[in-house]
C-alpha cells in the first residue's frame, strides 16, 4: 500500500456569519465544494469510494450532512458518506480516517473535507418547554389541553442559541474564549501582544487574496446570484491597533484581554479534498498536491484547550521521528490569537516541557516568519468543522508556490484535544 | 383469433381479465367489446359467482382507451352514434349485474378504459406510477362516448369532474385517490390479490363508500352550478380561442344532463359523440396524434447499435438559452456544467435556471426539496473545468460565426470520443463548425426553441460528415429531455426558421401595403396560430429576426428580401418585447400599436381575413415544398410535426401540409400566382414542385 496523496482541494471563500451565506445550509455549502472538486479534477464520480466530511453544528434536517452534500454534488447514491465530528479537528478527522481506509486498502479515492454554517446555528428551547409541548400534544380534552396552558410562563418561550452552547465546554464549563483567558493569565500574554498577533493575521491575509484564489472556487449565491464572489469576506484592509484596541473583552468584562477582534470569527465555509492512493493517483496522471507523512491527536485538560496542538506536535514529530526544525512552513490554527502565542511560548519552554512533555524537553522555537503565512482564523474565520481541511489545503498550495519539502499543520480542539499533520510534497 | 377477455373463477370469485394477443396494448376495440357482451351475459347467468374483479394481464397498461384507428375510420354520423350506443350498452350490462363489480388498475386507464372502470362499483389500483387515469377524448376533438361525461361528475361531482374531462386531464393513481377516482390503493405485486381480499370486505358489508367533500352551494344550487359552468365555459374560451368544439360541446353535454334523467342523458352523449367524431377537426387531432406518437420513437438512421443515455452535459454560452437548456437537462437530473467568459453572465444563466424552477414550484409541478437538488446539478465556471468528461457539449454562444468556429475548434481540442459537439444555432452553417473541428462526425446542430422548457420541438441539423451514431445519440438526449426530435439537413434557417421567417416577413409587406398591424395578426390567431407574426417579430426581438432574416436573404436571394419596414424598426433601435417598444408598445400586460412605425407607411388598405391568410400561409407553403425538393427534411409529416411543435402552428389543421392539401394545391398555386402578379412580388410566385404537384393532381401526403 503507497501513501496516501491530496490530489487536488477547493474551498468556498469564508463568509462572516449572519452576511452573505446566511441562508445557504451547510450540506449546500459541503455540496459546492464537491461539485467543483468533480470538475476542477474531471473525476469520474463513479470512481469515489466515500465521501468523508467534518461538521460540528450538524444541520437539523440534515442528519449525516455529508450523505446529503454527496448527493446534492453529484456523486452517485450506491457511494456511501459519512459525518465526523472531532469538534474544531473534524476536518482534520475528515482526512486522516480517509489515510487510514486508504492505507488499510479499503477506499482508494476519497473527497474529504469538512463544512460548516455557523449561521444556521438553531435557537432551541429548554427541555422544560419541550416536556410542556409533548404534554399539550397529548391532552385529549379540551380541560387537560388547558391544564398545560396554564403552566406556561414566559421563560418557556425564551430561546437558546445553540452556538453558544456548543462553544461552551460541558465538562470544565468554560466558554472557549474563557479557555482563553485561562492562558493569557497563566502565560501572562498582554492584550497588546494579543492585538498585534490579530493585526498581523489581517495583514497577511489582505496580502494573500489573489494567492488564495488557487484554492477558493467561486461562488453565485442563491436565490439571486447577483455577483460571483471569489474572496473571504473576513480579512480587513483598514483594520489597526487602535481599531482593535478599542474593543471590549468579551469573555471577562473586567479583567480579561480576549476580545473578538483577537479571537477567530464565527464562520460559514467549507472545503472538500480528493485524496486517493498515491499509486494510483499517479497512474491515473494526476499531478499531486502533496502526501500525508505522519499525524496525531492528544488529549489535555479541557479549560487549557489552547494548548492542544504542543501536545499534539510533539507526538506527531516523535512518531514521524523527525525534529521541530524540519519542518519549512508551519499552520496552526487561530482559534485565539492569546492561544497561539501560549503555544509558541510553551513549544520552546523548558519550564513547560519538564512538567508537561517529560520525554522530551522543549521542542524548539518556531520562527513566526513561516506560521501562518496567509493569514489565520482571526482574519479568515473559523467554520469550526471545516478549518482542519482548509489548514491542509492552505499549506500544501503555499508548499507548492514556495516549492517545499515538508509542512507541519497544527490545530487546538474545544473539549481538550490537539491535532497535528505532517505534509510532505 | 383468440380471445381478448378470459374468464376464470376462484373461490367464487369471478375474475375478468382482458390481454389483446400480440399487441402491446389494450384496446376496446369493437371485437372486444361484442366478446364483453357474451362474458357479462354469462357472468350474469353463472350464480356461484358472488363478485367480479376486471383486471389487465398486460404489465403496464390496463385499458388504453378505445381503438382510435376505429374512430378515426367513422364516416357515417349513425355508425358514430350506433359505436357509442352500443359501447354504452355494454358498459351498462357491468353496471346491472346484482353482483360488486370492482375494477383492478394496474397502469394506463383512459377514455373507454376508464369508462369501463367508471361502470364498475369500485375502483382499486396500484401504488404504481405507470397507473395513469383519465378522459383525454377532448385532446383528440371527441368526447368520452361511453358514458363517461355522464358517470364521472355523478361520482365525484361537477367541481372535480369538469377540469378532469374537459380538459382532458391525466392523473396520478395518488390523485385519483384523493379525488376519488379510485377507493383503494395497493402494492403493485399483490394488487390481485389485495382486490380479492376487498371484494369480500365489500361482500360482508364493511366498505362504506368515501363521502365527497363537495361544495354544496356549487353542486346543488341551480345558481352554484350555473356558476360552475360559466367559469367552465370562460376557461374554455380562454384556452382554445373558440377553435376547438370539443369541449364546449362536452360542457353542453353536462350542463344539459346533469342530475337528470340517465337514459335521456346517455342519449345525447352519443348523439353530440357522432357529431364530434365526423368534424375535420376531430380526425385532424387523430392525425396529430399518430403522428406525435410516432415522432417519440421514428428512427431517423441506420445505425443499429445502442445509444447511451448522457451522464454529464455542458453548455458553453451563458446566454437565456444556455441558462434555458441548463434548467431543462438538470431538471431530468443530468448534471450540468456552464462555461462563459463573463462571470454577469454566468450569474444570469442561473437566475434564467432558478427562474424556471421558482415557476414550477409555484404550479405545485415540484416540491422545494426537487427544486433545490435539481437546481444543485447546474454548476458554472469561467475555465474549460468540467467539460472534458460531457458527454453532450451544447454550445450557445452569440450568433457569429468567427466566435462559433473558435469554440468548436477549441472544444473538439480539449474533448475525446464519444462527447457530441452540439450547436444550438438557429441559422447558421452547422457544416463550417465541424469543418473547423478535430472530429467533424461529432458536430451537430441542436436547435431548442424559446422558451426551452416548453417548447417541445428540436431539430437535430445532420451535417454531409454528420456520423449516424452521433445523430442517434443526439436523438436519445433530446427524446430524454422530454422533446420531439426531427432531423433537417443544414440549410440556412433549417426547417422552421426558414418557413417562419417568410410568414413574418409577408406580415411586414402586408403592413406596408397599408394593412393595420392588428389586423394582420389578428387574422393570424383567427386562423389558429399561437400570436400573430407581428407580436411575434416582437417576441423573438427585432435585432434577432432582422439579424436571421437577413442570413436567409443572403442564402436564398431576393424571396427572402426582408421587408423595408423591418429595417425601419430595426434602424429606429426599435428591440420589441424585450425592451417594452417594438411594432406595439408593451406597458404591463397592456400592448398598443406603435404608431410611430405606422406613420411611417402613410397609407391604409383593409382587406379581408381570408386574404391575410392565404397570403401569410401560401408563401409557407411554397417554401415547405422546396424544403421537401431539396430534401431538407423527407416527409411532409417532419413539416407538418415542426411546424406544430416548434411554433404553435394550428394543431387542429394538423400543420401546414395536411392544411394545404385540404385546401387543395391547385388552389394554393392559383393564389400564389394571382398575388404574385398583382401585386407584382416574385416572392410570392409558386415554385415549380407546387406547380408540378398541382398539374398532376397529387398531394403532399399522397
Amino acid at each position: 500500500m503507497g501513501r496516501m496523496a491530496i490530489v487536488e482541494g477547493v474551498r468556498t471563500p469564508f463568509i462572516k456569519s449572519w452576511t452573505l451565506f446566511n441562508d445557504i445550509p451547510a450540506q449546500r455549502l459541503g455540496a459546492w465544494c464537491i461539485q467543483e472538486l468533480i470538475q476542477k479534477t474531471e473525476i469520474d464520480p463513479t470512481l469515489v469510494d466515500e465521501v468523508i466530511l467534518g461538521c460540528v453544528g450538524e444541520p437539523v434536517e440534515a442528519a449525516n450532512v455529508s450523505r446529503v452534500a454527496s448527493l446534492y454534488g453529484g456523486i452517485p447514491e450506491e457511494k456511501p458518506a459519512y459525518t465526523i465530528n472531532r469538534n474544531c479537528a473534524s476536518g482534520f478527522e475528515a482526512v486522516t480516517s480517509a489515510y487510514e481506509k486508504i492505507k488499510l486498502g479499503r477506499d482508494s479515492v476519497v473527497l474529504a473535507g469538512g463544512t460548516e454554517s455557523m449561521s444556521n446555528a438553531p435557537f432551541i428551547f429548554s427541555k422544560e418547554t419541550g416536556n410542556l409541548l409533548l404534554q399539550l400534544q397529548k391532552a385529549k380534552s379540551l380541560g387537560a389541553r388547558l391544564n398545560v396552558i396554564s403552566k406556561f410562563r414566559f421563560k418557556h418561550f425564551a430561546p437558546i442559541p445553540a452556538l453558544k452552547l456548543a462553544l461552551t465546554d460541558p465538562v470544565c464549563g468554560l466558554g472557549m474564549g474563557q479557555t482563553a483567558e485561562v492562558l493569557a493569565k497563566e502565560f501572562g500574554i498582554s492584550r497588546e501582544d494579543q492585538d498585534a498577533f490579530a493585526l498581523r493575521s489581517h495583514q497577511k491575509a489582505i496580502e494573500a487574496k489573489e494567492r488564495l484564489k488557487e484554492e477558493i472556487m467561486p461562488v453565485f449565491v442563491p436565490p439571486k446570484y447577483k455577483e460571483m464572489i471569489q474572496e473571504d469576506n473576513g480579512p480587513r484592509e483598514k483594520q489597526s491597533m487602535q481599531a482593535l484596541a478599542k474593543l471590549k473583552p468579551a469573555f471577562d468584562r473586567k479583567s480579561g484581554t480576549v476580545t473578538a477582534g483577537n479571537s477567530s470569527q464565527i464562520t460559514d465555509g467549507a472545503c472538500v479534498l480528493l485524496v486517493m492512493d498515491e499509486d494510483k493517483a499517479k497512474s491515473m496522471g494526476y499531478e499531486i498536491l502533496g502526501t500525508v507523512r505522519e499525524y496525531a491527536y492528544t488529549g489535555l485538560d479541557p479549560s487549557r484547550m489552547g494548548l492542544g496542538p504542543v501536545f499534539a506536535i510533539e507526538k506527531v514529530l516523535r512518531l514521524a521521528s523527525l525534529k521541530l526544525q524540519d519542518m519549512e512552513i508551519v499552520e496552526i490554527n487561530e482559534a485565539f490569537a492569546v492561544q497561539v502565542l501560549a503555544c509558541l511560548e510553551a513549544i520552546s519552554s523548558a519550564v513547560f516541557a519538564k512538567k508537561y512533555l517529560p520525554g522530551s524537553g522543549p521542542l524548539g522555537k518556531i520562527n513566526t516568519d513561516i506560521l501562518n503565512v496567509n493569514g489565520g482564523g482571526i482574519a479568515l474565520g473559523h467554520p469550526v468543522g471545516t478549518s482542519g481541511a482548509r489548514l491542509i489545503l492552505t499549506c500544501l498550495k503555499e508548499m507548492k508556490r514556495r516549492s517545499l519539502h515538508r509542512g507541519l499543520v497544527s490545530l487546538c480542539v474545544g473539549g481538550g484535544q490537539g491535532g497535528a499533520i505532517i505534509l510532505e510534497r | 383469433m383468440p380471445n381478448v377477455w378470459k374468464l376464470r373463477i376462484e373461490q367464487n370469485f369471478g375474475i375478468l381479465e382482458f390481454d389483446t394477443p400480440e399487441k402491446e396494448v389494450n384496446v376496446l376495440d369493437s371485437k372486444a367489446m361484442e366478446e364483453l357482451r357474451g362474458i357479462l351475459k354469462d357472468v350474469s347467468q353463472k350464480k356461484e359467482i358472488r363478485a367480479l374483479l376486471v383486471a389487465s394481464a398486460k404489465q403496464k397498461i390496463f385499458i388504453a382507451g378505445a381503438d382510435i384507428k376505429e374512430i378515426d375510420g367513422i364516416r357515417e354520423k349513425k355508425d358514430a352514434f350506433d359505436k357509442a350506443e352500443n359501447g354504452k350498452a355494454i358498459l351498462q350490462m357491468i353496471e346491472d349485474l346484482k353482483i360488486p363489480t370492482i375494477a383492478v388498475i394496474n397502469g394506463a386507464c383512459l377514455g373507454g378504459g376508464f369508462e369501463l372502470a367508471l361502470a364498475c362499483d369500485w375502483r382499486v389500483a396500484s401504488f404504481s406510477d405507470k397507473v395513469k387515469i383519465g378522459l383525454p377524448e377532448v385532446n383528440l376533438g371527441i368526447l368520452p362516448g361511453f358514458g363517461g361525461t355522464q358517470r364521472l361528475p355523478r361520482l365525484l361531482g361537477l367541481v372535480k369532474a369538469l377540469p378532469l374531462i374537459l380538459a382532458g386531464k391525466i392523473v396520478s393513481s395518488e390523485s385519483a385517490l384523493k379525488n376519488g377516482m379510485v377507493d383503494r390503493l395497493f402494492s403493485e405485486v399483490t394488487l390481485l390479490g389485495n382486490a380479492v381480499h376487498f371484494a369480500e370486505e365489500v361482500l360482508k358489508g364493511s366498505v362504506k363508500r368515501r363521502k365527497q367533500k363537495a361544495p354544496w352551494f356549487l353542486e346543488k344550487t341551480p345558481v352554484g352550478r350555473a356558476l360552475v359552468f360559466h367559469m367552465a365555459r370562460k376557461d374554455i374560451l380562454k384556452k382554445t380561442k373558440g377553435q376547438y368544439p370539443a369541449p364546449l360541446k362536452t360542457l353542453e353535454v353536462i350542463q344539459k344532463t346533469f342530475g337528470k334523467d340517465s337514459t335521456k342523458g346517455y342519449r345525447f352523449e352519443s348523439e353530440v359523440f357522432a357529431d364530434l367524431a365526423l368534424t375535420a377537426i376531430s380526425k385532424n387531432l387523430i392525425k396529430l396524434f399518430y403522428m406525435h406518437e410516432r415522432y417519440k420513437k421514428v428512427a431517423w438512421t441506420q445505425f443499429e447499435g445502442k445509444v447511451q443515455r448522457v451522464k454529464k452535459c455542458g453548455v458553453v454560452g451563458a446566454g437565456v438559452m444556455g441558462g434555458g437548456i441548463a434548467q431543462l437537462v438538470s431538471y431530468k437530473n443530468i448534471p450540468v456544467r456552464i462555461k462563459d467568459i463573463q462571470p454577469q453572465a454566468l450569474g444570469g444563466a442561473l437566475k434564467e435556471a432558478q427562474k424556471i424552477y421558482d415557476q414550477a414550484r409555484k404550479r405545485r409541478k415540484l416540491k422545494k426539496h426537487e427544486c433545490e437538488y435539481k437546481m444543485g446539478l447546474i454548476s458554472v465556471g469561467l475555465s474549460d473545468d468540467g467539460l472534458k468528461r460531457a458527454d453532450m457539449i451544447i454550445e450557445a454562444v452569440v450568433e457569429d460565426m468567427g466566435i462559433k468556429e473558435k469554440v468548436f475548434e477549441h472544444l473538439s481540442r480539449i474533448t475525446e470520443a464519444p462527447t457530441v459537439l452540439a450547436s444550438n444555432t438557429s441559422a447558421l452553417s452547422v457544416t463550417r463548425m465541424a469543418e473547423v473541428s478535430r472530429y467533424p462526425e461529432r458536430v451537430v446542430g441542436l436547435h431548442f426553441f424559446n422558451p426551452v422548457s416548453r417548447m417541445p420541438l428540436v431539430e437535430i441539423i445532420k451535417t454531409d460528415k454528420t456520423s449516424d451514431e452521433t445523430i442517434e445519440r443526439t436523438i436519445r438526449f433530446a427524446r430524454d429531455l422530454g422533446k420531439i426530435a426531427i432531423v433537417v439537413k443544414d440549410v440556412r434557417g433549417f426547417l422552421v426558421n426558414r418557413l417562419l421567417l417568410p410568414y413574418m416577413n409577408e406580415a411586414a409587406f402586408l403592413m406596408e401595403e397599408g394593412v393595420s398591424q392588428e389586423a394582420i395578426d389578428k387574422a393570424a390567431v383567427q386562423f389558429g396560430m399561437p400570436m400573430g407574426p407581428i407580436e411575434l417579430v416582437d417576441h423573438v426581438g427585432i435585432d434577432v429576426g432582422y439579424k436571421v432574416a437577413h442570413i436567409l436573404h443572403e442564402a436564398y436571394g431576393e424571396r427572402m428580401k426582408p421587408a423595408k419596414v423591418l429595417e425601419t424598426a430595426k434602424d429606429k433601435g426599435l428591440l420589441g418585447k424585450k425592451s417594452g417598444k417594438g411594432f406595439y408598445l408593451y406597458k404591463g400586460r397592456k400592448k398598443t400599436p406603435n404608431q410611430d412605425l405606422q406613420k411611417t407607411i402613410g397609407k391604409k388598405l383593409s382587406m379581408s381575413s381570408d386574404e391575410i391568410q392565404k397570403q401569410l400561409i401560401y408563401i409557407m407553403v411554397n417554401e415547405a415544398a422546396r424544403c421537401l425538393e431539396e430534401r431538407v427534411v423527407e416527409e411532409p409529416s417532419s413539416i407538418d410535426v415542426g411546424m406544430i411543435m416548434g411554433t404553435g402552428f394550428a394543431p387542429f389543421r394538423a400543420g401546414l401540409l395536411h392544411y394545404a392539401d385540404d385546401e387543395g394545391i391547385g388552389k394554393v398555386v392559383e393564389g400564389l400566382k394571382k398575388m404574385s402578379e398583382s401585386k407584382r412580388a416574385g416572392r410570392l410566385r409558386p415554385c415549380d414542385y407546387l406547380v408540378k404537384m398541382a398539374d398532376s393532381g397529387k398531394t403532399f401526403y399522397s
